[in-house]
């Protein structure tokens, strides 16, 4: 079922930049998207138009089949998450709880069903310990988790992530693959903006490649990340366990997802015994 | 909000006031300001205010005056009602009103055409201290992107949830909070780094440090700033002093 559709959507900036050209795209109930490309390419842009921030100056954006220009950005936000790239522009509460707590009372939650998400959120993204702390005072990663935290508190439908592991260290980027997992069993509909392919890999998403407001490819993130001349032109490099498969000689039918996938099929296939 | 506020942010446009040393844009500038002031009929302030929208032609940059007066125009507004209301006649309150758009439309032209490099360079010749010029000029090279913060920290909110014109004055009021916060918070965190920045390229080392770029009248701007500055001097004597010219 489609969820998210851009019709022929173009979309110029009030400074006179064309940042969207002809965009057509769907995005269906429960799927992964992973949106690439380069700095400029038009990814922010894309993603602002999903609940309604901005309403495109060609075409039109559907989500469950209505025009966003006939809604509020209050009214879709409740069913589209959005988490954006820069955290400092949404931190303000005194305390981290109260941070949380901001959007679930603005969509008219009840107490009790906020406090129990809350405990939740904060427990689930290792917040908890910061729970009365002012959230100015955090580290760069762990404010972008607390922003991740407030959108995924009220339990949207859509979430859509800029550049979720920009300033995570290893261990949180490990938790927010898992984050991934853990919400596309339970059915949400996941877009991420990101540049770390590396990240996305395992994930396995749907990819779209923008490059210069447009879409240049859309499809498994596999045999998209096969065009080594499309990735170029959108600056993107190939994820590394890639670029080891298409390098053996043998190989097997689908690329290695994790790198003990890829030692166990090397080790074997080399049939040597290991030096002790 | 953003097409309003294009009114006193300068943008490069390639013409041939812009051309002109910042020197003499400040003396056109200026003149119209204190032609503003001394004008004493709504014709005369009219008539200013066509010569201003004229010099913004040139300039290239009429539309953004436009906004300018668009802007201001609320406020003119309301200075004709306060005047009006209180009885000093219609014609009267017309002139005080669009006596102030003559003025902000002046200054703005200014604003509009005059790079904060050239605001540097202006400075500087007017021997204004360094750390006041430096403090002055980025606070106006910061305007714009202070305003990008505060619409990308208007849409973050409004992605989780919050109506902006909703509720009654109070709760309105309330609703700028999260507006507001952050948007210090970044300007304050922004100009820590900027000073951090700046030291660390030596900032302050020399007490008289050399300039990449200067001043230098060339003719064509004497051959706009003398007789512009002949004219408006002639005008005022006129109107002001009611010197009459027996030729
Ligand atoms: N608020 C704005 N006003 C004017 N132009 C803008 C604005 N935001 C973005 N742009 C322009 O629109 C184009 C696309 O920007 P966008 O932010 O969508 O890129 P992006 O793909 O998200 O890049 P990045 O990887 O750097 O985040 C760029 O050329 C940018 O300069
Ligand atoms: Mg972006």
């Amino acid at each position: 079922m489609t969820l998210i559709e851009f019709r022929n959507v173009s979309f110029v900036h009030q400074t006179g930049v064309t940042a969207l050209t002809d965009v057509s795209l769907s995005i269906g109930k429960g799927e992964t998207v992973a949106i690439v490309g380069e700095n400029g390419a038009g990814k922010t842009t894309l993603v602002r138009h999903i609940n309604g921030l901005l309403k495109p100056t060609k075409g039109s954006v559907l989500v469950e089949g209505k025009d966003t220009r006939e809604t509020t950005t209050a009214t879709l936000s409740r069913k589209v998450g959005i988490a954006f790239q820069n955290p400092d522009h949404q931190l303000f509460s005194e305390s981290v709880e109260n941070e949380v707590r901001f959007a679930m009372k603005n969509f008219g939650f009840g107490e009790d069903l906020i406090a129990q998400r809350l405990d939740w959120t904060l427990k689930f993204f290792g917040l908890d310990q910061y729970r009365k702390s002012s959230p100015l005072v955090l580290s760069g990663g762990e404010k972008k988790r607390l922003t991740l935290a407030c959108i995924l508190a009220w339990d949207p439908d859509v979430v859509v992530l800029d550049e979720p592991t920009v300033g995570q260290d290893a261990l949180q980027k490990e938790k927010l693959g898992q984050i991934f997992k853990l919400l596309q069993s339970t059915g949400k509909t996941i877009i991420i903006v990101s540049h770390d392919v590396e990240f996305l890999w395992p994930i396995q998403p749907r990819l779209v490649v923008m490059s210069g407001g447009k879409v240049v490819a859309d499809g498994q993130i596999s045999q998209i990340m096969g065009n080594r001349e499309l990735l170029e032109g959108a600056r993107v490099t190939q994820p590394q366990l890639l670029r080891l498969y298409q390098g053996l000689a043998s190989r097997p039918a689908t690329p290695f997802l994790d790198v003990l996938e890829a030692r166990d099929w090397i080790g074997g296939r080399k049939q040597k015994p290991e030096a002790r | 909000m953003y097409w309003l506020s294009g009114g006193f942010v300068f943008r490069k446009v390639i013409s041939p006031f812009h051309r002109l040393d910042p020197r003499a844009k400040l003396l056109v500038s200026m003149e119209f300001f204190v032609l503003s002031l001394l004008s004493s009929t709504v014709v005369e302030v009219i008539l200013i205010l066509v010569a201003i929208l004229l010099v913004a032609t040139v300039a290239k940059s009429l539309r953004r005056i436009a906004r300018t007066i668009a802007f201001s125009g609320l406020f003119a507004v309301f200075i004709f009602a306060i005047n009006f209301l209180f009885g000093l006649g219609l014609l009267n309150a017309l002139l005080y009103s669009v006596r102030f758009l003559a003025i902000i439309s002046s200054t703005s032209v200014f604003f509009v055409t005059t790079s904060p490099d050239e605001l540097e360079q202006i400075m500087k010749w007017m021997r204004v201290p360094r750390d006041v010029v430096f403090a002055f000029v980025t606070a106006v090279r910061f305007i714009p992107v202070v305003m990008l913060d505060a619409f990308q920290i208007m849409d973050a909110q409004k992605s989780r949830g919050l109506e902006f014109e909703k509720g009654n004055v109070l709760k309105r009021v309330r609703n700028l909070v999260p507006i507001l916060i952050p948007l210090v918070v970044n300007s304050v965190i922004r100009s820590g780094e900027l000073a951090e920045a700046m030291e660390s390229r030596a900032y302050g080392s020399t007490p008289k440090p050399t300039s990449l770029y200067g001043m230098r009248l060339r003719w064509y701007d004497v051959a706009v700033a003398v007789p512009s500055l002949l004219l408006v001097s002639a005008v005022a004597l006129v109107v002001v002093f009611h010197v009459t010219l027996y030729i």
